[in-house]
């Protein structure tokens, strides 16, 4: 039976896991005449080799692939009967692996299209020409979608960062399916700076302004930002991933002003500070010390440490120490509120705000164990756990376990603050610059006389949920007493 | 290192453990003198005899049950299905002797059951299979199925060593189709870690075996979208972690396998991401799997049951799209 | 037609010497025939009590079969015994509180309280422990087998399997495997003639299941399953062949199982007669018989096992019910294997 038709030839499969075949010999030249089931070529696989018969008769139209040449299999391999030409039948031949090529994912209309091409070209999510500050049309499709029912669809972890951030999601431009907004156009949003929504619309109040105080914990060095916050280096509007309107939502700047995106650690800063704030109900008290005994002895121990330690035993140093004793006696002060219970510990795992970057940033070494640490031991382990966080070379455990804070703005002068206390700890101990002042003293027979004594202030904010009043003052008390009658021996 | 494929890898971790440990042997059918169905046994009777390249009668019953007695008695078997899909066969000494043996009676049975599974390649209903997840359901068992030729060694060797039965899923239109680079040295990839095959930031691709590489493909075809790739490697245990971190990074989810959907392994994972990261989620979890039909033999129906790239393009680009 | 031997009874205490068996061992038989019907007779009355939970198999009817076989078994000897072989336990040495305490769930049991009644085994006493769906344990006592001949250990492996199981695929896949590699293993049928409620001429259609064994190319042999001393020659005989290199053997032991298949079963469907015919040999008294008749066993020498296997049995009981019940969060210990499980004899 002739064929009018043309029949393919195709690399057979010899064996299911055979991919591939080596012609080795064509037993048939092109225009000769064929019949079905005779021997046409010869092939070798990985499992075996054989004759390929005839899969029709008729004339040997084409050789398309020649001795010695290895095809995958299903691969065309002549053509019998039919024309010349035609390169590829409509028959059995399997189709080739290469996918056809993907239409371009088409934007709704062509007008999305030229709008989407033209945003790509303008750098949107790059600081905003301010012409584009102009009120412009609410974008069709996000407008579409919040009238058609008045809602849209929140997506789980839109929830979630819009909750961590005081943002109302409705005041987020939407580039997802509808103008649902998306994970990205929230981080967007936030990241262009939450001061951004239309006037008029109450602004959700993020930015606390307390001092710096320390920083969460999770908030490893190098700056390793909580996972949901990861932002890809790339600006967003360099993947259009959804035909977008133009004007997306982030940056509305008025004139004058500047945006500089939030880094990881700022972000996390923020989200720390306003968790501690709606977590603990936080006070602060103060206490005056006079530190004419710390100034003494430290003279004297300065340039032995410096010379034979190379560390220096700041103020800073003293405290800590009485700080560490102190909290022996007030273990709550110490301690944590876990759910309905009270934790206590019997070490004391103490944490330094560090200062980075100019005052972009700040961070919290942890020393483990300062119970097990003399004067000199911590005053090695605060310079080597500051001097490593400005070199970023913290490694994530050291930023973690802490069970009582210590931070020192005194440096700059200032003489009180109400820091944040770093959750889930109880307390964060304040310390100010040490002056002389006017200080009433009683001489040797009793009299109340005026001398000039370096006085430190300090102060103690605690969480009032588990930490009362008069608990912080006798912590404060004896953390006084400590300092001013500072016994070397015992240090 | 020298580049090998899919199926030599695996003859190299074979080759590798039975030079290196007497314990191990091999038995199945027409894994002696033929080398195997697929030949990755092929040479190995002539190296080590016939004594532990064992040609067994048509029975997998005795096979799989047989290993699992051996192993007991302190050897290192390795069974060899001829196709996966024969497991059925043994089912019974799989899950009610060796995979209960270790918790109720104590007794571990350090075994590997070699499984060539997949299709694509017009095997038909039973020469196509992928079981894994019957087994993954089955306390007491380990499945790993490898998509790389360094895995395959490397997941091989871990599964000998491993003290359990465990079933190495080889996908065999992966066995001659991909070459790569395989150090020459022993080495082990740990059962129970995921790889990221491709690193992306928009949405991740949780699959393993074959169709890691129709997600390559499917992702190389979208340029505006940024895909990562995670190759679970082991469906039992599986990396729940390291899918996690890719779910919290991305927050939209593919869970792709060529196993039919309902029950299919993808569900737990898929369930599992919903119970642990919900918050983290900017779009429902997909699946993409065959649908619930046995695997046909002619080319068109096959095409149509086994997840194409093009199936996996629309997949993601409805995802991208949300 | 029967295909199989059928094996003469023993009789004098000559031929049992020839098998290798002296008085000291007879009586060591007996007392352990003795202790297994009275660990099962106890499991009885513990289940009625309350104390067993689940179910409850005896193997009564069968002690002689099951101490018989585990008697001629060498020590590097493995087997994978039965429901109705407790005697294979108490032979290889499982301590009976320790039976007592896995009747009845407790931590103490071999399975920790995992499993129930007779799965259970001891791998450091060469048993493995059965699983219900039989003869699932057949490949695996051949898997040993063909662990012994891959590393020419001189070692042998005893699979049991009942009549009814034989209808399984796994039996035929076994010895099919175990026939063309002429592996060292035995398998013993015990043949008690119900399978639960049905009757053999339903479950084979051959005159004995060990008929079966020549079409996989080896030795079958019937023997009478009440006589303990013609189940050692057999076995001891089928064992030493297979140790030889010689090959499995099939010996299919013939009994009948004296009560229901489980407590909870009265076995109405076995005629009457049937239980009074096979009364007459049951194996305890018909060995206690031969005892008296060729090894002049005395009255004190029966006594004193008999008090001695009391006594035994009322320090388990209190012992196991000493033994605390596993507590919750146990459950989830050893699903999987880890390494330092492999530190056992088998694995070194």
């Amino acid at each position: 039976m002739a064929t009018e038709t043309a029949v393919d030839v195709v690399m057979p499969q010899m064996g299911v896991s055979v991919s591939e075949g080596t012609i080795t010999k064509w037993l048939k030249q092109k225009g000769e005449q064929v019949e079905a089931d005779e021997p046409l070529l010869e092939i070798s696989t990985d499992k075996v080799d054989t004759e390929v018969p005839a899969p029709a008769s008729g004339t040997l139209t084409e050789i398309l692939v020649q001795e010695g040449e290895t095809v995958d299999v299903g691969t065309k391999l002549g053509q019998i009967g039919g024309g010349a030409a035609a390169p590829s039948g409509d028959g059995a031949a399997p189709e080739p692996q290469a996918p056809q090529p993907q239409a371009p994912p088409e934007p709704a209309t062509q007008a999305a299209a030229d709008a989407s091409m033209a945003a790509a070209s303008e750098g949107v999510g790059d600081v905003a020409p301010s012409e584009q500050a102009e009120p412009e049309p609410e974008p069709g499709r996000a407008a579409a979608a919040a009238t058609s029912n008045g809602k849209t669809f929140v997506s789980p972890v839109v929830a979630r960062i819009a909750s961590e951030h005081g943002v109302d999601p409705n005041q987020v431009e939407g580039t997802g399916r509808g103008g649902r907004v998306t994970k990205k156009d929230i981080l967007n949003y936030i990241e262009s700076g939450t001061q951004a929504p239309p006037a008029a619309e109450p602004q959700p109040a993020p930015a606390p302004t307390p001092e710096p105080a320390p920083q969460p914990q999770a908030q490893a060095p190098p700056p390793q930002p909580e996972p949901a916050a990861a932002p890809a280096p790339p600006p967003p509007a360099e993947k259009p991933a959804a035909p977008p309107p133009p004007a997306a939502a982030p940056a509305h700047v008025q004139t004058g002003e500047q945006l500089e995106p939030m880094t990881a650690m700022r972000r996390g800063i923020a989200e720390h500070m306003r968790r501690s704030l709606d977590t603990a109900a936080h006070v602060t008290s103060a206490i005056e010390v006079d530190m004419s005994k710390v100034v003494e002895i430290r003279k004297k121990l300065k340039s032995e440490y410096e010379s034979a330690y190379g560390v220096n035993p700041t103020y800073l140093v003293f405290v800590a120490r009485a700080v560490v004793d102190t909290l022996r006696d007030y273990p709550w002060i110490n301690g944590e509120i876990r759910g309905d219970k009270i934790v206590t510990r019997n070490y004391v795992n103490l944490g330094f705000a560090v200062e980075l970057q100019d005052g972009k940033g700040l961070i919290v070494p942890v020393l483990k164990n300062v119970e097990t640490l003399n004067l000199l031991g911590i005053a090695k382990g605060v310079t080597d756990i500051a001097q490593r966080a400005r070199d970023k070379k913290l490694i994530p455990d050291e930023v973690q376990g802490g069970t009582f804070t210590i931070t020192n703005p005194g440096g700059y002068g200032t003489f009180h603050g109400t820091p944040v206390i770093s959750q889930p700890q109880a307390a964060i101990l304040g310390t100010y610059a040490v002056v002389k002042r006017p200080w009433v003293v009683q001489d040797e027979v009793g009299n109340d006389v005026i001398a000039i004594r370096p006085i430190m202030n300090l102060t103690l904010t605690y969480d009032h949920r588990l930490v009362d009043g008069a608990l912080a003052g006798r912590f404060l008390r004896d953390l006084r007493h400590r300092l001013e009658t500072w016994d070397e021996s015992a240090y | 290192m020298a580049e090998l494929t899919y199926l030599q890898a695996i003859s190299d971790g074979l080759r590798t453990e039975m030079r290196r440990d007497k314990r191990v042997f091999v038995i199945g059918e027409d894994v002696g003198v033929y080398g195997g169905a697929f030949k990755v046994t092929l040479g190995f009777q002539e190296e080590f005899g016939h004594w532990r390249v064992i040609d067994a009668p048509l029975a997998e019953t005795a096979i799989v049950g047989a290993c699992t007695g051996a192993a007991i008695m302190g050897m290192r078997p390795v069974a060899e299905m001829q196709f996966a899909d024969f497991i059925s066969c043994a089912w019974d000494q799989l899950v009610t002797v060796a995979a209960k043996q270790r918790w109720r009676a104590g007794t571990p049975v350090p075994m590997v059951v070699r499984l060539p599974s997949g299709g694509g390649f017009s095997g038909g209903p039973f020469h196509s299979q992928n079981p894994e997840s019957s087994f993954a359901h089955i306390p007491g068992l380990k499945c790993v199925c490898p998509a790389t030729p360094e895995d395959a060694k490397g997941l091989l060797i871990s599964a000998i060593e491993d003290p359990n039965p465990v079933l190495y899923f080889e996908h065999k239109h992966l066995y001659r189709r991909i070459k790569a680079e395989v150090p020459e040295e022993r080495y082990t990839v740990p059962i129970g870690k995921a790889r990221v095959h491709q690193e992306g930031e928009d949405i991740s691709v949780i699959t393993w075996g074959a169709m890691v590489y129709t997600a390559e493909e499917a992702a190389k075809q979208l340029d505006d979208v940024s895909v990562e790739i995670v190759d679970l490697r082991t469906v039992m245990p599986w990396d729940k972690a390291a899918v996690l971190e890719s779910v919290r990074k991305t927050s939209k989810v593919l869970v792709l396998h060529e196993d039919t959907r309902t029950g299919g392994f993808g569900a737990e994972i898929a369930a599992t991401i919903a119970e642990e990261a919900f918050e983290d989620l900017d779009a429902p979890v997909k699946r993409i799997a065959a649908p619930d039909t046995p695997l046909p033999f002619s080319p068109p129906l096959e095409k149509a049951l086994i997840p194409q790239v093009d199936d996996v393009v629309a997949g993601l680009r409805d995802l991208a799209e949300h | 037609m029967a295909i199989a031997r059928e094996a003469e009874p023993v009789g004098s205490l000559r031929e049992v010497r020839d098998a290798g068996l002296d008085r000291e061992d007879l009586l060591q038989v007996y007392r352990n025939m003795v202790l297994t019907r009275g660990i099962e007779e106890r499991g009885h009355i513990l289940y009625r009590q309350g104390k067993i939970p689940g179910s409850f198999y005896t193997g009564r009817g069968n002690e002689a079969a099951s101490v018989g076989v585990a008697a001629a078994m060498g020590p590097d000897d493995v087997g994978t015994p039965l429901h109705r072989d407790m005697g294979v336990h108490v032979t290889r040495g499982v301590e009976p509180w320790r039976i007592f305490a896995q009747y009845m769930g407790r931590v103490d049991g071999p399975t920790r309280g995992r499993d129930g009644n007779v799965h259970m085994a001891d791998s450091k006493l060469g048993l493995i422990a059965m699983v219900s769906h039989l003869p699932a344990m057949l490949p695996v006592a051949v898997g040993a087998a063909l662990a012994f001949r891959i590393r020419e250990e001189k070692r042998v492996a005893v699979a049991w399997f009942g009549e009814g199981a034989s209808a399984r695929g796994d039996c035929h896949e076994g010895m099919t495997l175990a026939g063309v590699r002429k592996l060292p293993v035995v398998f013993v049928c015990d043949n008690n003639q119900w399978a639960y409620s049905t009757p053999t001429h339903l479950e084979y259609a051959t005159e004995h299941v060990a008929d079966r064994a020549d079409a996989y190319g080896f030795e079958g042999i019937v023997v009478d399953g009440t006589d303990v001393l013609a189940v050692y020659r057999e076995v001891k005989r089928a064992i030493e062949k297979a140790r030889a290199g010689g090959g499995p053997t099939l010996i299919e032991s013939l009994t009948l199982r004296m009560e229901g298949h489980a407590v909870h079963d009265d076995a109405f469907y076995v005629p009457k007669q049937m239980f009074e015919e096979w009364a007459k040999s049951d194996p305890l008294e018909r060995f206690r018989t031969w005892l008296r008749e060729n090894a002049d066993m005395t009255d004190e020498e029966e006594d004193e096992i008999a008090s001695e296997v009391k006594r035994t049995l009322n320090e388990a009981l209190r012992r196991a019910e000493e033994s605390p019940l596993p507590e919750a969060p146990q459950l989830l210990e050893g699903v999987y294997a880890s390494p330092e499980d492999l530190d056992t004899p088998h694995h070194k």
